[in-house]
């Protein structure tokens, strides 16, 4: 029976996702209610198995955390060698994806650099700008063209500069 | 609510239990300490191939395959009868004696109330 006492012990998978497992895997079959509470404690059992297993050999190893590898020789130490592959697919996945996390961050960080830097072209930029309105229109509006600064702006009008209002 | 099955983003498609609940178990073992992020998932992943195998080999070994129901006495048989499912002995033998022990009090009954009559 549950707990509510908060003891490490009753730790448990949430009984929905067993239940959502246990249909995808036995399809049109119905299970009976102490059978679905046995395999939510077995699930346990498994990962304390598991983890014991994992971590002497750890132990064993002179590495202080557990490593994937030592959870894949626990599995083969304990019976599962016939999860390895299908684990380590899972752990190659998430590899691929940690990795793609990594580009695009670091994409953006590399965006985050010439921030700066573009903040001081389109200083430059408008101090230029100026010079330019002295010139006549079609060559002014050609001139302003070759600078794109990095918040488009309309043209500026035939009074004078455009004020930077940043 | 972090305990809920993640559909993440980063990953875990092919991972339905939640890592962070695993990881709670992992840590509550004895000695435990410190788990590498990869060993996390590749735990989850075997917790899950478990629970697959476990169901399926309880179903297909069992009694139940005829009523096409997974009763508890299944899981009971299967654990018996393979035995890399042996560590898992110490949690079922008391609800076995429990349902033996409330059938035989049922047959007590029935006995006594035919003896009545």
């Amino acid at each position: 029976m549950a707990s509510s006492s908060g003891n490490d012990d009753d730790l448990t998978i949430p009984r929905a996702a067993i239940n959502k497992m246990i249909k995808e895997t036995l399809p049109n079959v119905r299970v009976a209610n102490d059978a679905r509470e046995l395999v939510v404690n077995c699930c346990t059992e498994f990962i304390h198995l598991i983890s014991s297993e994992a971590n002497e050999i750890c132990n064993k190893s002179d590495k202080k955390t557990i490593s994937p590898e030592h959870v894949i020789n626990a599995l083969e130490s304990l019976g599962f060698a016939s999860y390895i592959t299908e684990v380590k697919d899972v752990l190659q996945e998430c590899k691929t994806v940690a990795l793609k996390r990594r580009k695009a961050s670091s994409r953006l960080e590399n965006l985050g650099i010439p921030e700066e830097e573009l903040l001081r072209q389109q200083q430059e930029l408008f101090a230029k700008r100026t010079a330019v309105t002295s010139l006549k229109a079609p060559v002014r509006l050609a001139a302003a063209s070759l600078f794109t600064p990095r918040n488009p702006r309309p043209a500026p009008n035939e009074q004078g500069n455009h004020v930077n209002d940043s | 609510n972090a305990n809920k099955i993640k559909r993440t983003p980063d990953a875990k498609k092919s991972i339905s239990l939640p890592v962070s609940r695993v990881r709670l178990i992992m840590k509550s073992s004895p000695d435990v300490s410190s788990i590498n992020q990869d060993a996390l998932f590749l735990t989850t992943k075997a917790t899950e191939l478990f629970v697959q195998h476990l169901a399926l080999s309880s179903f297909n070994n069992g009694s139940g395959k005829d009523s096409n129901t997974l009763e508890y006495s299944d899981l009971a048989k299967t654990t018996e009868e393979n035995e890399t499912f042996h560590f898992l002995t110490d949690i079922l033998p008391k609800k076995i004696l429990a349902r033996d022990y409330l059938k035989t009090l049922e047959q007590m009954q029935e006995e006594e109330e035919e003896a009545d009559l």
